[in-house]
């Protein structure tokens, strides 16, 4: 057989033909550039299932999509959203919640009381907060079509804060027929409420993610304030785009081909704002917390005085600008709950306003007993702040006498083996290095890592009575008042018994193009309600 | 002809199980818990172990691959265990860009390549000569990141010359496909331009050096016709041979290119893949790796009788 150049180029013209055929099909009209809105994330949407996942990414296409009865507004305070009229009994025991008029899902029908149920329902299931408030729930029922109806145990101050909550999962309204899913399944429909409908045919999962304006959405008439109040569309069309080159989203907002970079670079900072055409926000002002968690089901972190020794020899200042460079953007705080809330409190920081010693951690490591043994400790190599904090952590332990040994791997490793409760020897750890958004960080109870509940808990299982009692007793809280003054317990405690060790707080500004406005702040999610692009 | 095709199409079987048993107990025992990934930040242990089970990766490796070879040798690669999609159909979703950009970087890379190859066997010991090993020298030590960046900053951010990043399908014209290729091709492509040139220059200077060619140039054949009608045709075997090979290395520049510069390809789905330890699409998507690369050869092989009709199969 012979084959000739002809026959080659032949089938080379008609593959290529092939190739086109199915894009040339699909193409579809879209909205102008002037009315899209393109964003470039911190990260990838995992799932499209965000009461599946406490996924952050997975949190931004539910905002996009789906709705809340309430949500949290610029002064950490719940505000209805989908709900119209609602108030307490005055036994403080019987919540009523009626849906404002006009809520629709996309698929035309109205929005029911029985959707928002088994939502609730479902949230409940998989979120701490939700589980934490579900205890004390008798019973979630429809009384007629627009009428929820919540009947508590006891009275509970957070039933609103839970519902309005923006760190994950986040309590969206789904229809009955996804929320009947079982909350360990994904569920396979995308049909919200929200002010956007997921454009599935124009979406290319680990790409683009596209959204278009939902018509038929009923904004609230309050102005935006955080995730709650009017959410008005402006624009046609918004596109999470994935771009894990960090260098390459910067080029793209500086060319134009991009209007949003969520998280640029802090050295690229310079050179954003030396950019006429771009404007730096700081978009969320609780920022995020950084953790170092010490596991509590093993020597020497089973020992409270080695748990102390960390506090008093972590340096803050030396984690944060290693990263963080710009003390614009960071700031030391020793508060058990999130600085710039009214929940800061300057209870039993000695080890803050002191520290760090290595003398004190030094000797309070010697009355630990400790004897030499290495100390695991989780490097995520990936995450610049994560592999700067835990190089810079090694250092500061091993200049009071702990054996370090790092193990890097990527993040996904670590969180892996951060679920690991063996001895580190058998494939367990003794430190890992997290962060955690400011705004669950705030709150003792919605922040899963806040709990001391042992071996039920989050990675690091501490165990501590009284903290458990403490949180309890700031959930029932009638006001702010007490509430604060819980919190001055429930701090004065925790930095005895150390659950874990913060090393600073820090905001990331976001960067955007001049020409797209109305940028609303919030912690958590990015609303893209109210911008607007010229 | 075609029992020899046949033959070789028999012979890839084994080595595709064999890749998939590799890439199968690779991406097993590495680190890494794509429930974890999936759960989040927040997740307790218990959550983290219902996302496991409902994923099917408690269950023993052993039963694991067999589940997944069974589907494999029905055609189905599975299913994506972050979407809920079908990883044959999220490989043909990635497949026209990265084979887009293949195309243009084989263009951009062969049609330089020989060029620069017999010219600087034409012009052996001269200072063009040098230059084009320079040339070489640079393509094969430059990483193709650092190449991306630099050409980004110069025709993208300074000159406005050309796109940063991404991929227009080319149902919507092929300028707007084109111009997004043309710096991930230059950057993925000076690798592969430096190895074709290499081997051009080398093969020509040999056959440059057969008495035929003396021959013909005492008869006085011009120098285009001599270099690259008698010499450039009887140099080919093993060039087409190197061209068949850099696939490899085409394939492994993909992954970075199409990251660097944001094109929505294979190599940049089974880089996230492997980020979050999504098993099926990284198995699959080395499975059908593989089974380029070994079907490129086989076309390599065949092409042989085009260059030279001494070859029969």
């Amino acid at each position: 057989m012979k084959t000739t150049r002809r026959q080659v180029l032949g089938a080379g013209v008609a593959g290529s033909a092939l190739l086109a055929a199915p894009g040339i099909v699909r193409s579809q009209p879209r909205p102008p550039a002037a009315r899209t809105v393109r964003a470039v994330m911190h990260g990838d949407v995992p799932t499209f299932d965000p009461i599946w996942t406490t996924a952050n990414m997975a949190a931004y296409h539910g905002n996009m999509v789906y709705d809340t009865l309430f949500g949290i507004d610029e002064n950490v305070q719940p505000q209805p959203q989908m709900v119209g009229r609602h108030g307490l009994s005055d036994d403080k025991l019987t919540l009523t919640m009626e849906l404002r008029d006009g809520l629709k899902w996309t698929d035309g029908t109205d929005v029911t009381a029985r959707d928002c149920v088994a939502s609730l329902r479902r949230w409940a299931a998989r979120d701490g907060a939700g589980q934490h408030m579900m205890e004390r729930v008798q019973d979630i029922s429809a009384r007629d079509a627009k009428t929820i109806v919540m009947r508590l145990k006891e009275p509970y101050g957070l039933v609103a804060d839970a519902m309005a909550k923006t760190s994950t999962p986040i309590c969206f309204m789904m229809r009955e027929r996804e929320a009947m899913t079982d909350p360990m399944q994904k569920i396979e429909t995308i049909v919200g409420s929200g002010p956007f409908i997921m454009n599935e045919r124009e979406t290319r999962p680990g790409s683009q993610y596209v959204y278009d304006r939902n018509p038929n959405y009923q904004p609230r008439s309050e102005p935006p304030s955080w995730i709650a109040g009017g959410k008005v569309v402006h624009v046609e069309r918004v596109i999470f785009q994935n771009m894990p080159d960090v260098q390459t989203a910067i080029a793209a907002l500086q060319a134009g081909e991009v209007d949003y970079v969520e998280q640029p670079p802090i050295d690229a900072v310079p050179a954003l704002e030396a950019d006429r055409d771009i404007a730096l926000m700081d978009r969320n002002p609780l920022g995020n917390v950084g953790w170092i968690r010490l596991n509590f089901l093993h020597p020497p972190f089973n020992n409270v005085k080695a748990r102390q020794a960390v506090l008093w020899a972590v340096d803050q200042e030396a984690h944060l600008k290693a990263t963080f460079v710009d003390p614009r953007f960071y700031m030391k705080c020793g508060s058990f709950l999130t600085c710039g809330t009214p929940y800061e409190s300057n209870a039993n920081t000695e080890w803050f306003q002191r520290g760090p010693n290595r003398e004190r951690a030094r000797q309070l490591l010697r009355e630990s007993g400790y004897n030499g043994e290495p100390v695991t400790l989780l490097q995520a190599t990936n995450i610049l702040y994560m592999t700067n904090s835990a190089q810079i952590l090694a250092q500061e332990l091993r200049a009071v006498g702990f054996n370090i040994q790092m193990v890097p791997m990527d993040w996904s490793g670590v969180v892996q083996r951060r679920a690991v409760k063996a001895p580190p020897d058998q494939g367990g750890w003794n430190i890992f290095i997290t962060s955690a958004d400011g705004l669950s960080s705030s709150n003792p109870i919605w922040a899963a890592a806040h709990a001391a509940t042992g071996e039920r808990g989050w990675f690091g299982w501490p165990s501590d009575e009284l903290h458990e009692r403490l949180r309890n007793e700031w959930v029932q809280a009638p006001d702010l008042e007490t509430r604060q003054k819980v919190t001055q317990r429930l701090q004065e405690n925790a930095w005895n018994f150390v659950p874990h060790v913060y090393y600073g707080q820090w905001r990331t500004p976001i960067a955007h193009r001049r020409n797209v406005t109305g940028w609303i702040n919030s912690p958590g999610v990015v609303p893209f309600w109210n911008v607007r692009k010229t | 002809m075609i029992a020899y095709i046949i033959r070789r199409l028999i012979a890839t079987i084994p080595v595709m199980l064999l890749v998939a048993v590799i890439v199968f107990l690779l991406v097993h025992l590495a680190p890494g818990d794509p429930a974890s990934v999936i759960a989040g930040d927040n997740a307790t242990s218990d959550q983290i172990a219902a996302i496991r089970a409902t994923l099917g990766l408690d269950r023993p490796l052993w039963e694991q691959f067999a589940i997944w070879i069974w589907r494999v040798l029905q055609g189905d690669l599975g299913q994506s265990l972050f979407w809920n999609r079908g990883v044959a159909e999220l490989i043909l979703q990635r497949a026209e860009p990265t084979i887009s950009l293949a195309i243009t970087t084989l263009i951009f890379a062969v049609t330089i390549a020989i060029g620069l190859g017999v010219l600087a066997a034409w012009k052996a010991g001269s200072g063009i000569d040098r230059s084009v090993m320079g040339l070489a020298v640079a393509g094969f030590s430059l990483p193709v990141f650092v190449v991306g960046y630099l050409l980004v900053y110069l025709f993208a951010i300074e000159l406005r010359w050309l796109p940063v990043q991404g991929y227009r399908p080319i149902a919507e014209g092929f300028w707007p496909w084109l111009e997004r290729l043309i710096l991930p091709s230059i950057a993925l492509g000076l690798a592969y331009l430096a190895l074709i040139a290499r081997i051009t220059r080398t093969t020509m200077l040999e056959i440059l050096a057969e008495d035929y060619i003396r021959t013909a140039q005492a008869k006085g054949v011009a120098t285009r016709p001599m270099l690259f009608k008698h010499a450039l045709k009887n140099a080919a075997v093993p060039i087409v041979t190197v061209v068949g090979i850099g696939v490899a290395l085409l394939i492994s520049g993909v992954v970075i290119t199409e990251t660097v510069f944001n094109i929505p390809g294979v190599g940049r789905l089974v880089v996230d893949a492997i980020t979050r330890r999504d098993y099926p699409i990284i198995q699959g998507v080395m499975l059908v790796f593989s089974a380029i690369y070994v079907l490129v050869n086989l076309a390599v092989d065949l092409s042989y009788t085009l260059f030279d009709p001494r070859v029969r199969y």
